[in-house]
């Protein structure tokens, strides 16, 4: 966020800039030719890498979008006569309106489907283009003309490489803000969390839908810097080979990457030309597409060795120098004491830092009162919720209420349904029947992000923290509802002024919850104890006025439960309906004001604590269970057996 | 008349050869939930090393003897080499993964048998015309092979223990594990049968629709659009689809123009994604909490 500067934001760019002007001016012109190409590819590259980086899902027909711009473009060029500009417009316009198009029922399935569908795009493409008249059948189109600015014609691969630098620069710049902004840490979220990010309200197919959509405009550029190139576009434009080898400059620059894809694209121009000079070579008469071999082995072996690409590489190399660095400085401290004392000062905390550990927690700044209803009126609403699993009842016809400004404890043995009501209440699972309002809006089977909109959200038994992130990180993107800025305002990096505010509140609930010394370290690193800390710490930050958590306390310390009730009771004051699932019964009967209890499935008991304590179903089902482990295995096993 | 039922004919022959891949695809991605993007490979790679036999002088029985265990071991050793030692295995990784093996596959084939497609000499039998329909001796015995192949791969994971523990590793591995199957066996065994089904449909393919290094692309997306209309799981389904599909193909490029075959496969899954797209895989939507 604000620690990264802007020099080392911008120095990247700076260099790479130079790069561009100098490489012509001291390379071959055969050089210079295999560069252009990768220029060309490293832009279709990008929005890959947005896409499979950011979106978490992987296409194998970029190269249908970019055959649809370079068509697109050459048509409109060579047969209406269109000004290049306007038809390089309306070439990246078509194809992410084919994205789009494609993009709607696809992209609200998992994984695989994207990908196959994608692949077969491609061939689709292929076929249409080789079959239509207009697209000028097997052989394609020709004479594209090459671009000509202001009279002078930039058909050298010198000039050419000079006209498409400033395009790469701009492409790349805004692709690395979309990385920074809220749409890029909300789908980060995403890829590690898709449950815990939809919970906090990050609509993840509209979002993905964007990046789909965004990497087809990237890869209609490219194909449009393509037709002009070549000045000629056939079918093969559209073909499998290109978008494996767009894949493999994606992955060997390292997922997400923007700076990885130029990289990549790169290496694999050249590696493509060395194949072809080299194969034929040492194996006489080999004709074709033999590179791909390369290719394959390639990725292969990255996957398996190296997953996160020579970006994890470079980071690997950049935390080693760093670990050098800081053994040779503390060695030079210990040798002048007096120095690095007087540095090590100007590092202290800054003033208005949040108070210190031990000082009581505040949700200042955390909470928006304006979005927490009048104390006592009811928050959530539930009749005859019902969940069955073919012929196993995992909730059973439950009514229970909450009303705003109440601790309502969830407890019950093991396998009584808890999780299952949560994750019904909170949209992670359709209810076979009954009903569930929030503050009178029916929700039962909404999506979560939809429950999170109203005001919900939950913490997670097993931790859904956002692990490739830092503790600020994951409580930043549950001010997702808080802010606004879209993809064309994040990759403008028009949003400050909010991500100031983004950061101000979320440092504001990692300082409630006592983790403000660890705000910056990466979240994975934390104990298992402290993680939970971090997702209660999330919960709060959305601002919720209905949180559910599911089992907080486990893992924690004596001291951490005493402070994470404080916390609670507080969070109760300020009018938020809090409701728990909790093991810890004694913790249960402190701080809860009412406490239901599920056996079974149903609800056997709601009431204050002291009565429930003394109920004579409850007791029982407290005693009458114990979940023999091997009995759940032999059931399996006979199951299986059938 | 005759034309509708000449096309119905050979599209039941082509969809057969489908629906023996759609299980190679089921077969591995029931038990460890990956699209295995190399399944068309092996029915390349099975056509072209039989044709090389053949040609070599072995017979043609013998020569098919030879390259089924010889695909299904590439198969295996697949799995052993390049997906087994992988520990994270999200659905992106699995498809670049078996991306990557396909691809090098593909190369490896162009290397070896060049760009040529070709086929292996018919087997044997005389072409017949029944009812006014052409029905060539070849695609009898494809249809014949497939349905036999097909029916003995269902019937032994419906019906023998192996099979139901392959099916439950998915789901409970702790209870296959209880019957003897661990899912490292049962994935390997996946492998196993994926490359049999890919490996029998290369070869009795082979005689009429080719072999060639770029076979594998094409058919692998059929059976997966084939697989899919079983919603990746059940077999039964998935060679049903195989063989509306090769039906489908054979109508459009019939009726329609033969140019746009290639095309059916992909508006298919399209059109299935747009009707069901939730009975096809999230069998529960998100429940993975």
């Amino acid at each position: 966020m604000r620690s990264e500067g802007i020099l080392r934001f911008y120095l990247p760019f700076a260099l790479f800039a130079v790069i561009l002007v100098v490489f012509p001016l001291v390379a071959s012109i055969n050089l210079v030719n295999i560069g252009v190409y990768a220029l060309i590819y490293a832009l279709a590259a990008i929005g890959l890498s947005l896409l499979m980086g950011l979106a978490g899902q992987v296409s194998l027909g970029q190269a249908a979008f970019f055959a649809v711009g370079a068509y697109t473009h050459a048509i409109l060029v060579t047969k209406y006569a269109v000004p290049g500009v306007l038809a390089a417009l309306a070439a990246v316009l078509a194809a992410m309106l084919v994205a789009l198009l494609v993009g709607l029922p696809l992209l609200r399935l998992r994984g695989h489907f994207l990908a196959l569908a994608t692949l077969g795009l491609g061939i689709i493409v292929t076929v249409v283009a080789r079959e239509l008249e207009i697209t000028g059948g097997t052989s394609g189109i020709f004479g594209v003309p090459k671009p000509v600015i202001n009279g002078r014609t930039y058909d050298t691969p010198s000039e050419f490489f000079w006209l498409l630098s400033p395009v790469i620069l701009i492409a790349l710049l805004l692709a690395r803000n979309l990385v920074r902004s809220r749409t890029g840490r909300a789908l980060g979220a995403v890829n590690d969390s898709e449950v815990a990010a939809e919970c906090l309200g990050v609509n993840t197919f509209a979002l993905r839908l964007r990046v789909f959509v965004l990497a087809a405009g990237y890869a209609g550029l490219a194909g449009v810097f393509y037709a002009y190139w070549l000045a000629v576009v056939s079918p093969e434009a559209a073909g499998f080979e290109l978008s494996v080898s767009l894949l493999l400059m994606v992955i060997l620059g390292g997922l997400g990457t923007v700076w990885g894809a130029i990289t990549g694209s790169v290496i694999v121009q050249g590696l493509d030309e060395g194949m072809r000079a080299l194969i034929p070579k040492i194996i006489p008469g080999a004709t074709g597409e033999v590179q791909l071999l390369g290719f394959g082995i390639v990725l292969v072996l990255l996957i398996i060795l190296l997953p996160g690409g020579l970006a994890q590489l470079w980071g690997m190399a950049k935390s080693h120098l760093h670990d050098r660095l800081a053994a040779r400085r503390s060695a030079a401290e210990m040798a002048e004491p007096d120095q690095s004392a007087g540095v090590d000062d100007k590092v202290g905390p800054e003033p208005g830092a949040p108070a210190a550990a031990g000082s009581k927690p505040s949700l200042d700044g955390v909470l928006d009162h304006a979005l927490i209803p009048e104390r006592g009126s009811t928050v959530l609403r539930i009749r005859g919720l019902t969940k069955r699993y073919g012929g196993v009842v995992a909730v059973d016809d439950v009514d229970l209420d909450a009303q705003a400004g109440e601790i309502l404890a969830l407890i019950g043995p093991n396998g009584a349904g808890k999780t299952t009501c949560f994750n019904m209440i909170t949209g992670v699972l359709v209810p076979t029947a009954g009903t569930i309002e929030i503050r009178g809006t029916r929700v039962e089977g909404r999506r979560p992000h939809i429950i999170a909109q109203l005001g919900a959200t939950r913490t997670f038994q097993n931790l859904q923290t956002f692990a490739s992130t830092t503790v600020l990180g994951n409580v930043a993107v549950a001010r997702h509802l808080r802010s606004r800025a879209g993809l064309v305002r994040g990759m403008l990096s028009l949003a400050r002024r909010e991500e100031r505010d983004i950061e101000h509140g979320a440092r504001a609930a990692v300082a409630a919850m006592g983790l403000q010394d660890d705000a910056d370290r990466p979240v994975k690193d934390l104990s298992f104890g402290r993680q939970r800390q971090v997702e209660v710490a999330r919960a709060l930050a959305m601002s919720p006025m209905l949180l559910l958590l599911d089992e907080p306390m486990a893992g924690l310390s004596g001291p951490e439960r005493d402070e994470l009730s404080a916390l609670l009771r507080q969070t109760r004051e300020a009018g938020i309906t809090v409701v728990l699932v909790e093991h810890d019964v004694d913790a249960v009967m402190a701080l809860a004001d009412r406490v239901a209890v599920l056996d079974d499935g149903q609800l056997i008991a709601v009431g204050p604590p002291e009565e429930v304590r003394q109920d004579e179903a409850v007791i029982a089902a407290y005693l009458g269970t114990d979940d023999d482990a091997e009995d759940v295995l032999r059931q399996a096993a006979e199951e299986v057996r059938g | 008349m005759s034309d509708l039922l000449q096309l119905l004919f050979s599209g039941l022959a082509q969809g057969s050869i489908y629906g023996l891949v759609a299980i190679g695809f089921v077969a591995v991605f029931s038990v460890r939930e990956i699209v295995n993007l190399a399944q068309g490979e092996y029915s390349a790679l099975a056509g072209l090393s039989a044709i090389s036999a053949v040609a070599a002088g072995v017979p043609l029985l013998l020569a098919i003897l030879l390259v089924v265990p010889l695909v299904i071991g590439v198969s295996v050793i697949i799995e052993r080499v390049c997906i087994e030692p992988v520990r994270r295995m999200t659905p992106l990784v699995s498809i670049i993964l078996t991306l990557g093996v396909s691809t090098a596959l593909k190369a490896a084939m162009l290397l070896i048998w060049g760009p040529q497609a070709r086929g292996l000499p018919p087997f044997p039998g005389r072409d017949l015309v029944v009812a006014g329909i052409s029905v060539r001796s070849q695609e009898l015995w494809i249809i014949g092979i497939a349905v036999l192949v097909a029916v003995v791969v269902i019937w032994a994971y419906e019906h023998t223990l192996l099979g139901k523990a392959m099916r439950a590793c998915a789901e409970q591995p702790v209870a296959a594990r209880l019957v003897g199957i661990s899912p490292r066996m049962a994935t390997m065994i996946a492998f196993g049968i994926a490359g049999l089904v890919g490996a029998v449909a290369g070869v009795i393919g082979s005689p009429i629709y080719f072999s060639s290094w770029d076979y594998g692309l094409g058919l692998g997306l059929k059976g997966f659009v084939a697989a899919t209309l079983g919603g990746l799981i059940s077999l039964r389904v998935a060679l049903f689809g195989g063989v509306v599909l090769g039906i489908l193909e054979n109508l459009v490029a019939g009726y329609i123009d033969s140019g746009y075959r290639d095309a059916v496969a992909f508006l298919v899954l399209l059109l299935v994604l747009l009707i069901r797209p939730q009975g096809l895989m999230l069998k529960a939507s998100g429940a993975r909490v």
